[in-house]
């Protein structure tokens, strides 16, 4: 197991480099240049844009300055970021709690409908829970996001005044402890997390019935019934357990969404994550935070990918015994 | 410990919930909250500036001149100052008892190291280094005397000197400006003094009671960043925000909207137009005769587009003097709508229309040239464009669209690789358009088409050199009538900007530099005396 995992990690950390390369490439491929300047009602001194440009090494070639990137890099420098002239990894840093919050909500939200819902639907497959629970999730799937996002502003901030419209937090609460502060940033990321979460009920769920019906089909369930269990004994009880394995494959490939950020969402609901500091870094060509949160996120999917790995192996024997 | 955080958490979610279900209205103290689309891309006052940092710092800090509402420079920390006969030298006398937000005193040392900071690239102060490319010199002969020297006599010599002030004693110990502890929190000299900046959320500032003018009648001034702007009208519809400059399609929505009939409401001008840039460069064979470029404007019917497709939040662009502006001279106006001058005028620079339903053609080559905008700016662009390719094709000429990216369109126009543009150009209250019109700022500058006329350099010349304000007019109403005669750009449309605020916000001055940037600006704001019982 751990060769193959050493090889995995090796084989990742050589595509990670090659996709901040051709990021890289792209992003000096598209026209215009951080700081170009040209919005101010006056014109920059041609001495003030040499100079820029010299700080920037934008008069190198490009796989120079990626050579310089990759340099920084190896010495655990990010960089400074173009736009905020901050330290890209201080503003990773004030980021990502938002982004993984938000997220993790998501997550939660997502697993905590979806395999109940599955469940029920391998009770009885075809019956009425089953019916009713794919006809929902399959419409929440096929709507696009932002118009669920404005959906759920309309009805829930607007209408009702029930939740925050946007942001993450009241304006001027003082709060008494570091729990209010937490429950009004948890209250403003309802909405966004409910958005985020709508979305992955339809597969997490059907995955879940799916496997729970095979099972159900083979031996095991077979004998289980023949013990006198029902269908929603059986699959609660045994069920669940052999969806645990195929889900924490899915996990894993959810984790990465944690650092990823949802740029849409985020956007929509004014949330401060990584997502959205990916969307304004894009659009002011701002290379040092683009290729951070390009290579932050392929770390994320070789973490994750990696962590769900060895829980399977750590779950299940079968696995375990092939190997 | 950790029970205690668990109640908490618990306690806050059910009084937050408990407060939503009620539908009680949220707290309001003696507060203004404004949207911004961004957040500032820096709070050092002069360094790294955008809009929004603009705007912010201009709150925080003062400079030594500002303009009022109408453009006029009045005194700020400076209370006097004297421009030398040959306009070269600036002497400015700093007010007594200006404080600093710390509690220290103002002093012209501070002002050198502003301008030093400014002028050093690092800072990438952009706008503030090049209103200041021309300070050849300054010195400090005491505390309460700053000296500037130009290297030629400079007749906007204040224009520099709005320059939001930075404290030497505070800002010079941090080895970076732009990361540093100042740029953090910074600290100024002006009506609001910095409170707190949550990334992506807001910026708050509160009232400085020991400003030189007076203390704000507000307590605290809050930039919300909003993600959109139709997400900060549906704020300002639910209360969380007081004042928004919005789109004219949710000005039209406020003005059916139930919700917003509670709402204030004004529309004003500012320094700002739309235009179209005519490529005249030699490979672009259509706009070098100004004939043509008259006749391409008086083929558009404007007013009627202003009053009809853009609701009466336009008006016909007159040049570059916009009618707000305190040099605009009242005996030009916008080149009515007239096709039959337009085509006569078509017709005698050559291009000529073959047969019926043809269009013009002049040595074989049809008169058939792309705009370009940018991508998704501003409805009203598609919709001008739209218009003008149709009424362009009623005299026989024919456009293409094209839409770009706007790093795409701003690297096209900038390398001349056009035949038309159209965007948006804003002023600022000085007369001054060498940038705009010189042939030589085809480089660096403006002059995007490449316009070239030899009087309108004079002029431009001699106008920068003017410091006497009446010889100075003289020579801007010459270049006046010399560009409407010309017509280097078409200044199509001034559009207007809609506001809606709370009814008992008052003392908003709207001001054709805009809401903030003068003075007293939100200084003056306050809630009326009736609020709550509205």
């Amino acid at each position: 197991m751990l060769p193959a995992i050493a090889s995995r990690i090796a084989t990742a950390m050589v595509t990670l480099f090659i996709v901040t390369f051709v990021v890289f490439a792209l992003l000096c491929a598209l026209p215009g240049e951080p700081q170009g300047g040209d919005d101010a009602s006056r014109p920059l001194p041609p001495e003030y844009r040499a100079a820029l440009r010299a700080q920037y090494h934008l008069d190198e070639p490009w796989p120079a300055r990626y050579g310089r990137w990759v340099t920084d890099l190896l010495r655990g420098e990010l960089g400074t970021s173009f736009s905020a002239q901050q330290p890209v990894a201080a503003m990773l840093k004030e980021r990502f709690p938002v982004s993984a919050g938000l997220n993790a909500l998501a997550l939660l939200a997502m697993l905590g409908i979806a395999v109940p819902l599955g469940i029920l639907s391998a009770a009885r497959p075809d019956g009425p829970w089953d019916r009713a629970g794919w006809i929902a999730t399959t419409a929440l799937y096929a709507v696009p996001v932002f118009w669920t996002a404005l959906l759920l502003q309309w009805l829930f901030a607007i209408r009702l005044g029930w939740l925050p419209l946007s942001g993450i937090s009241t304006d001027g609460a003082r709060h008494p402890s570091a729990g209010f502060a937490f429950a009004d940033a948890a209250w403003h990321l309802v909405l966004p997390a409910a958005c985020l979460a709508s979305g992955g009920l339809a597969y997490v769920s059907r995955f879940v019935r799916t496997n729970i019906v095979e099972s159900t089909a083979g031996e095991g369930g077979r004998a289980a019934r023949a013990r006198g269990l029902s269908m929603l004994q059986y699959a609660a009880r045994h069920g669940v357990v052999q969806a645990v394995v195929p889900l924490l494959t899915l996990a894993g490939f959810l984790i990465p969404r944690l650092v990823g950020g949802s740029l849409l969402i985020e956007a929509i609901f004014n949330v401060p994550g990584l997502g959205s500091l990916l969307f304004d870094s894009i659009l002011s060509r701002d290379l040092p935070v683009v290729l951070a949160l390009t290579l932050l996120s392929g770390l994320a999917t070789l973490f994750g990918t990696t962590l769900s790995d060895v829980l399977i192996l750590w779950l299940d024997p079968r696995v375990r015994h092939a190997r | 410990m950790k029970r205690r955080a668990v109640y908490s958490f618990f306690a806050a979610a059910a009084a937050l919930a408990l407060g939503a279900c009620a539908g009680s209205p949220p707290h309001k103290d003696n507060d203004v909250r404004v949207a911004i689309y961004s957040d500032p891309s820096s709070l050092s006052l002069i360094g790294n500036s955008d809009l929004n940092s603009s705007q912010i710092a201009s709150m925080i800090s003062d400079g030594l001149v500002a303009y009022d509402a109408r453009g006029h420079y009045v005194p700020m920390v400076a209370s006097t100052w004297e421009i030398s006969p040959d306009g070269t030298t600036v002497t400015f006398h700093l007010r007594d008892g200006v404080l600093w937000h710390d509690g220290e005193r103002v002093t012209s040392r501070d002002v050198a190291y502003t301008v030093a900071k400014a002028r050093d690239p690092a800072t990438l102060s952009r706008s503030w280094a090049s209103a200041l490319a021309n300070v050849a010199s300054f010195e400090t002969p005491n505390d309460s005397t700053f000296v500037v020297h130009y290297t030629a006599p400079y007749a906007d010599a204040l224009e520099p000197w709005r320059l939001p002030l930075v404290p030497e004693h505070v800002a010079s110990k941090d080895a970076n400006f732009l990361s540093g502890a100042f740029a953090h929190h910074p600290i100024g000299c002006g009506p609001f003094r910095f409170v707190s900046h949550d990334p992506g959320q807001r910026a708050v500032l509160a009232a400085f009671d020991r400003y030189w003018g007076g203390r704000p009648a507000i307590d605290h001034l809050i930039f919300k960043i909003v993600s959109s702007e139709r997400t900060a009208y549906e704020s300002l519809l639910l209360d969380e925000l007081d004042l928004l400059a919005v789109t004219p399609d949710l000005w039209r929505d406020a003005l059916n909207a139930p919700a917003a009939a509670r709402l204030a409401r004004f529309i004003y001008y500012r320094f700002s137009a739309w235009k179209i840039d005519w490529n005249q460069n030699e490979a672009t064979p259509f706009f070098h005769d100004k004939r043509v470029r008259r006749a391409l404007l008086l083929a558009l019917d404007r007013k009627r587009f202003a009053e009809t497709v853009s609701a009466g939040l336009a008006r016909p662009g007159v040049s570059s003097y916009p009618p707000e502006s305190p040099w605009a001279d009242p005996s030009i106006e916008a080149l009515p709508f007239d096709p039959r001058e337009s085509a006569r005028l078509l017709d005698e620079a050559g291009w000529r229309v073959p047969s019926p339903g043809h269009l013009r053609e002049k040595d074989g080559v049809p008169f058939e040239f792309t705009l370009i905008l940018t991508a998704g700016a501003q409805e009203i662009a598609d919709r001008s464009a739209a218009w003008m390719q149709q009424s362009l094709a009623e005299v026989g000429v024919g456009m293409k669209i094209v839409k770009l990216g706007s790093e795409a369109f701003k690297q096209q126009r900038k390398t001349h690789a056009f035949e038309a543009a159209m965007g948006t150009i804003a002023f600022d209250a000085t007369p001054d358009r060498f940038d705009l019109y010189h042939s030589t700022a085809n480089v660096d500058g403006f002059n995007y088409g490449s316009f070239s006329d030899a009087e309108v350099d004079r002029l431009l010349e001699e106008g920068r050199a003017t410091v006497d304000p009446a010889a100075r007019r003289i020579v801007y109403d010459r270049l006046q009538h010399r560009i409407d005669d010309l017509q280097p750009l078409a200044f199509l449309f001034q559009f207007a900007q809609p506001v809606l605020h709370d009814p008992d916000l008052e003392g908003i001055v709207p001001s054709a530099v805009g809401l903030f940037q003068f003075t007293p600006g939100p200084r003056a704001w306050h809630w009326s005396s009736a609020r709550g019982r509205n």
